[in-house]
């Protein structure tokens, strides 16, 4: 059922040998190439029949899903729409992703449109990663929009990676928080050669002691440009930070614009942003260490990017 | 042993006006010969070339002239990591912090090995850093006084024939120095390592078999440190001397 190809697709997008253990759905190409479901976790496709609903029982503790999509056709640019329900109390790990390998001169694509709905008290923590490979010209695009609907004392930890072989990114996040629910969000984006990527983000404090912590690592090799905008909106007491920092390697470009409103009198906000190159007190303490300047630049990066 | 020979170090003056460049020696012609296995104690004023001098012996500062010789070898020319494999290590007074990266990563590097236990038995065997520290970042949220323990155990791990520290007292608490003078000794007689000691505490001065007092870039004495004491008094060496010599500013802040 699965290649080559298929396989170092998905160890490198969800860690996975092989087909995963407990619930999964596998897309491949555009269409569904395997799914099993669970006592607790249900995998439907959706009405339209372009996209799937996960639903996670309330209660649902230590469990899993993986739904990585797998691309490997020339020209084909496949839209999903993924809805997840995570049932109160629940507390999962949700595994997505999508690997494209691109053999020829067309572009192929994937964009993926995932709500999700985290209900009162549940926990999950969501892990995407971005992959390109293959020795194919045609250029790679992944344009991911997450939306994110959390309840009373709702927990998400996010983290969004992409390091490096997608040729064009143009990332969405949106979240809304109840009271008392709490998001930490991680992007991750390496860029190089003459890629894109975007990342824009808005991120509503809607509820009462809600709290959001989103970090945005970026490092930009050789042309490479990346934008990254974070809209923090408190509309109660509540607090918020944003922390973005980028790496510039080479020629690459970066704009990274934090923006905090408060529209509450009892926000409380912060931000930090930095673009630089690699700091030299970092690469003397590794060179000191026995390392020369290329394994200490190599070493920074992927503490950075972690 | 470490030789400098003539060792002299420049660097632009920052009031030059780029034409007519004018040149400011911060290191003046230093010969001096660190013996193997010997305990050295550096001190001075703020601003006399200490750390300077200690920069230059690791490479981090480029040498303007004169030479550094270890173990026979000219290593003048030979670029930081390359003395670091050579044997030199520096432990920095203003510790990098870095994003991401964690204790584990610097003292795996450090050691050449992530093995668990063997990590974990540096840590012991420096004493000074908790297990705990082991997975934290080290980054902006460490205190002064936890990074400069994470500098020290880095500077160990290396098992350097030459460990430079640099001001290694900094941020750390008034009853840690004792324990970290004892563990420099131990290194130093354990695995006869050639230690310096950038200082103005006088528990590495007391310490040390050798004490040199740098000013204005030069050295002013050599040799133990009663002999220094009317010098060291008269020099009033205080830590925040460019903060108390002003003419309007008479307040101690020591």
């Amino acid at each position: 059922m699965l290649d080559a190809t298929d396989k170092q697709i998905l160890k490198e997008v969800a860690d996975l040998e092989g087909i995963p253990k407990g619930a999964y759905n596998i897309r491949k190409n555009g269409k569904l190439l395997g799914r099993e479901v669970s006592a607790n976790i249900n995998i439907t496709t959706n009405e339209k029949g372009d996209g799937i609903i996960i639903d996670i029982k309330p209660g649902t503790k230590n469990e899993s899903v993986h739904i990585p999509v797998i691309l490997s056709q020339a020209g084909l640019h496949d839209t999903v729409y993924n809805t997840f329900i995570i049932g109160e109390d629940a507390d999962v790990t949700i595994v997505a992703g999508c690997g494209i390998h691109c053999g020829g001169k067309e572009s192929e694509g994937h964009s993926g449109i995932h709500e999700f709905q985290i209900k009162k008290g549940a926990r999950v923590r969501y892990v995407e990663k971005h992959v390109a490979i293959g020795d194919g010209t045609g250029r790679r695009i992944l344009n991911p929009t997450t939306k994110v609907f959390m309840e009373e004392n709702a927990y998400a930890e996010m983290e969004l990676t992409q390091l490096g072989g997608v040729d064009e990114a143009r990332r969405v996040n949106e979240a809304v928080l109840g009271a008392g629910a709490a998001l930490l969000m991680t992007e991750r984006v390496m860029t190089e050669k003459d890629q894109m990527a975007e990342s824009k983000n808005d991120i509503a404090l809607a509820g009462t002691d809600s709290k959001a912590n989103v970090i945005s690592r970026s490092v930009l090799k050789n042309d490479s440009v990346q934008d990254f905008y974070v809209n923090l909106t408190a509309k109660a007491k509540c607090y918020g930070h944003i922390e973005c920092d980028a790496i510039i390697m080479d020629n690459g470009k970066n704009q990274t614009v934090p923006a905090l409103r408060a529209l509450h009198p009892d926000a409380e906000m912060t931000h930090e942003a930095s673009i630089g190159k690699i700091a030299n007190d970092q690469l003397m303490k590794l060179m000191s260490l026995g390392l020369d300047y290329d394994a200490a630049v190599n070493r920074i990066i992927q503490g950075f990017l972690r | 042993m470490l030789e400098l020979k003539n060792v002299t170090f420049e660097v632009p003056d920052a009031d030059s006006d780029g034409e007519n460049p004018h040149r400011k020696t911060i290191v003046n012609d230093v010969s001096f010969t660190f013996e193997t296995g010997g305990f050295y104690a550096i001190t001075g004023p703020n601003g006399s070339g200490k750390t300077s001098l200690a920069k230059l012996i690791m490479g981090i500062n480029p040498l303007t002239s004169g030479k550094i010789v270890l173990d026979g070898k000219d290593i003048s020319d030979l670029p930081i990591h390359e003395r670091s494999n050579s044997g030199i290590v520096y432990g920095f007074q203003h510790p990098a912090r870095f994003k991401g990266t964690t204790f584990r990563d610097l003292l795996s590097i450090a050691a050449g090995t992530d093995d668990e236990d063997r990590l974990v038995r540096l840590i012991a065997r420096v004493g000074v850093c908790s297990l705990d520290f082991l997975d934290k970042p080290v980054d902006s949220k460490l205190s002064g006084g936890e990074i400069k323990k994470i500098e020290l155990a880095t500077v160990i791990a290396r098992n350097p024939k030459v460990a430079i520290y640099d001001e290694p007292d900094t941020g750390i608490d008034l009853w840690t120095i004792g324990p970290m003078v004892d563990l420099l000794k131990r290194e130093q007689k354990e695995n006869n390592t050639t230690t310096i000691v950038v200082s103005h505490n006088r528990a590495f001065l007391e310490a040390a078999d050798t004490l040199l007092l740098i000013r204005k870039g030069r050295i002013a004495y050599d040799g133990g440190l009663e002999g220094a004491m009317p010098m060291l008094e008269d020099l009033s060496v205080c830590t925040f001397s460019d903060k108390c010599e002003g003419e309007n500013d008479v307040r101690c802040y020591r």
